[in-house]
């Protein structure tokens, strides 16, 4: 009988976890993130939708058959269930990326709260566009442990499923990114524990007129005083930047047709790829193998003081993870095969990672040889197909079938 | 009391026959989408009617055995004052009992081998089918990749430059025979289609040829049916049985999504002779 002592209600209901550097935060300085976010995101069972996010948490829908549309907010509570389902044994109830099975992973599941998002088809810097993570829920990642789930989709009454865990999944990536601005705005209070320790010592040495006391009731001002508004306009700006991908001018769109790939754009196309401008091969390696002189440096770890070098060597990504250029003969596309997918990652770069954007050095022509080039590499220098020149579909061949 | 018992066990082989008997009438034993529960494949319904032919075979067994189990209980019962008696066997009843079950079996065994041949023996697949694979189907944890040849040309076992690529949602035409290569890119999968009533293992470093007929049009449940890590149960994609026309223009918008490059139509005019470099519109 003991064995079944665990089950029932006894389960604690879920919760969002703080990030890590919010416990770097002395308990007065956290007192307001904590409340800030409850206020406004509140808990896996008792959501908030907080308007001032452009996210379309659904509109109360009296007439609906489905009871649960009665009520406003229920594109959010439908999406956490999705979520919950489908996404958080990797990605975390909080999104944070460490979810359970998400230690057996590599690469590891995406931290959303970081607001960065790799695969995207807006300019660089910017937030995913609602499309594009919906791709990325359609088609999967190849090359990682990302699946597709174009199956939650399909049957009567399923159509919006995707959309519902996009917007749940932007909720979670403004939530975490909110509490991540917040978390500097305090530090810059000074509200660091490591901070108040080293300052309350150099008052006991003498070397200030600092106090344990002084310095909390200094804190204590500055977060009366600015928290608010830095509440406000954290969270505005984070706003704006969702809501300013959905405008077609955010998107990346070639204005120039792919050039033919022919044999002439593809040489043109290695020559900008071997160039001294362009680095690419820097990175990926003189046949695109990805195993450029790059990967082989140690790096810096960013925002470190002193500054510390990774363990390994190679290029890192935003999360800190060790991340290896593209082999580009593999024929794995992470981000999409589509022609204009592969202009997006020259022309925008990869948020998040080590490709940088050359939108700016290098015109539409010449992303288009090195499009090219990129995909003519596994087939050994064959060229790809050119839509115009696609081959018409085969008629319908009518088939004698002798066997039954 | 003690005859309550013989009572017991009959009652309980009695519910079980009448749950196979009713089985087929109710569509418990195969999921549904035709009319009937028939499978929607040639096929899968010879594959069911040997399902029906082994199942009535191991009804009759099974209502005798019990009912023989049924008397003897009820029969020799224990009772005060009678004692055991002992026997050493029947050669005769050991000989029936072996001979009947082995010349079933045989039969089972002679009887399928043409539904497993058309299913399984190359030789047998049709010709057309065979030469043209639709397909080459790649299982992986957790998802099924499907890549096709471009239009009008045939599937080569290295990926082409024109290969058209979905995940989770294969297109097949309808009322042929079509054969798809299986492959698996890590660990065990199996490629079950219940309502076609197919299933095969794909084993990494092996491409298994698959061929399966669809009857009729709609979408249809692609599962995999080996357990094959802690993502197996959302290892699951769509079938998608369509006419031949359908399919062949499903084929061709697949080709101008993947080679899409983006510009947008109001652009494309005139498009070419914009300088390079100039302001986003």
């Amino acid at each position: 009988m003991g064995l079944f002592a665990g089950c029932g209600d006894q389960h604690p209901s879920p919760r969002f976890a703080l990030n890590k550097k919010t416990l770097e935060l002395d308990k007065i300085a956290r007192e307001p993130i904590v409340k800030a976010l409850q206020e406004n995101f509140g808990e896996p069972n008792r959501l908030i939708a907080w308007q001032k996010f452009p996210f379309d948490y659904g509109v109360a829908d009296p007439k609906a058959a489905d009871a649960s549309r009665h009520e406003a907010g229920w594109r959010l509570k439908e999406g956490r269930e999705l979520y919950m389902r489908h996404c958080l044994h990797c990605h975390g109830v909080s999104g944070d990326g460490d979810g359970p099975t998400a230690r057996f992973l590599n690469p590891r599941p995406r931290d959303y709260r970081a607001g960065v998002f790799k695969f995207t088809s807006t300019l660089s810097g910017l937030k995913p566009s609602h499309d594009d993570l919906k791709r990325t829920l359609q088609n999967g990642i190849p090359g990682t442990t990302m699946p597709s789930f174009i199956v939650l989709e399909k049957g009567p009454g399923n159509e919006e499923n995707l959309d519902l865990i996009v917007d749940y999944v932007r909720w979670l990536s403004a939530r975490g990114e909110l509490e991540l601005k917040l978390v500097s705005e305090l530090a810059a209070m000074g509200g660091r524990k490591s901070e108040i320790e080293q300052r309350v010592a150099e008052g006991k040495k003498g070397e200030s007129s600092d106090t344990l006391e002084s310095i909390m009731a200094d804190l204590k001002k500055s977060i009366a005083d600015g928290f608010a508004d830095a509440l406000q306009e954290s969270a505005s700006d984070l706003a704006d930047s969702w809501a300013r991908v959905e405008q077609p001018e955010s998107v990346v769109r070639p204005k120039v047709k792919r050039t033919r790939p022919d044999q002439e754009s593809i040489k043109r196309g290695r020559a900008i790829f071997l160039s001294k401008e362009a680095k690419c091969a820097d990175c990926h390696g003189p046949a695109g193998l990805g195993n450029g002189s790059l990967t082989e440096d140690f790096w810096d770890i960013p925002n470190t003081n002193p500054v510390q070098k990774y363990k390994r060597p190679g290029l890192h990504d935003a999360w800190g993870e060790p991340q290896m250029p593209r082999n580009l003969t593999s024929g794995v596309y992470r981000g999409g095969r589509r022609p204009v997918d592969l202009y997006r990652r020259v022309f925008a770069g990869i948020k998040g990672t080590q490709m940088p954007a050359f939108g700016t050095v290098l015109n539409d022509a010449q992303i288009w040889d090195v499009v090219n080039y990129a995909m003519s590499l596994p087939f050994h220098g064959e060229q790809s197909p050119y839509p115009e020149e696609a081959p018409e579909a085969a008629p319908a061949k009518k088939v004698a079938s002798s066997q039954h | 009391m003690r005859k309550a018992w013989s009572l017991f066990f009959l009652a309980a082989a009695v519910v079980a026959v009448a749950a196979c008997w009713a089985a087929p009438g109710m569509h418990w034993w195969f999921p549904q989408k035709s009319p009937g529960g028939h499978a929607v494949s040639p096929l899968g319904n010879q594959i069911d009617d040997l399902f029906y032919l082994i199942l009535v075979i191991t009804s009759v067994t099974f209502i005798g055995t019990q009912a023989m189990l049924a008397f003897v209980l009820w029969k020799y019962e224990a009772a005060p004052g009678r004692r055991s008696a002992f026997t050493h066997g029947s050669h005769s009843l050991e000989v029936i009992w072996s001979v009947v079950p082995a010349g079933i079996m045989l039969f089972i065994a002679l009887y399928q081998m043409d539904v497993w041949a058309r299913y399984r023996i190359q030789s047998r697949f049709d010709p057309y089918a065979f030469e043209h694979p639709i397909a080459e189907v790649t299982a992986r944890q957790f998802e099924w990749r499907i890549r096709y040849p471009a239009p009008g040309k045939t599937l080569q076992a290295k990926p082409q430059p024109d290969d058209l690529y979905t995940v989770n949602d294969f297109h097949i035409p309808l009322g042929r025979p079509v054969m798809f290569q299986l492959r698996s890119d890590d660990v065990l999968h199996s490629f079950f289609l219940p309502h076609h009533r197919v299933k095969q293992d794909a084993v990494p470093g092996m491409t298994i040829p698959v061929w399966f007929e669809s009857t009729q049009t709609g979408e249809f449940e692609l599962v995999c049916a080996e357990l094959c890590g802690w993502g197996h149960y959302k290892m699951r994609g769509q079938i998608t049985a369509q006419r031949e026309e359908e399919f062949q223009e499903y084929l061709k918008k697949l080709s101008q999504s993947q080679f899409d490059d983006g510009v947008l139509a109001a652009n494309a005019a005139g498009a070419q002779q914009a300088p390079a470099g100039e302001e986003k519109p």
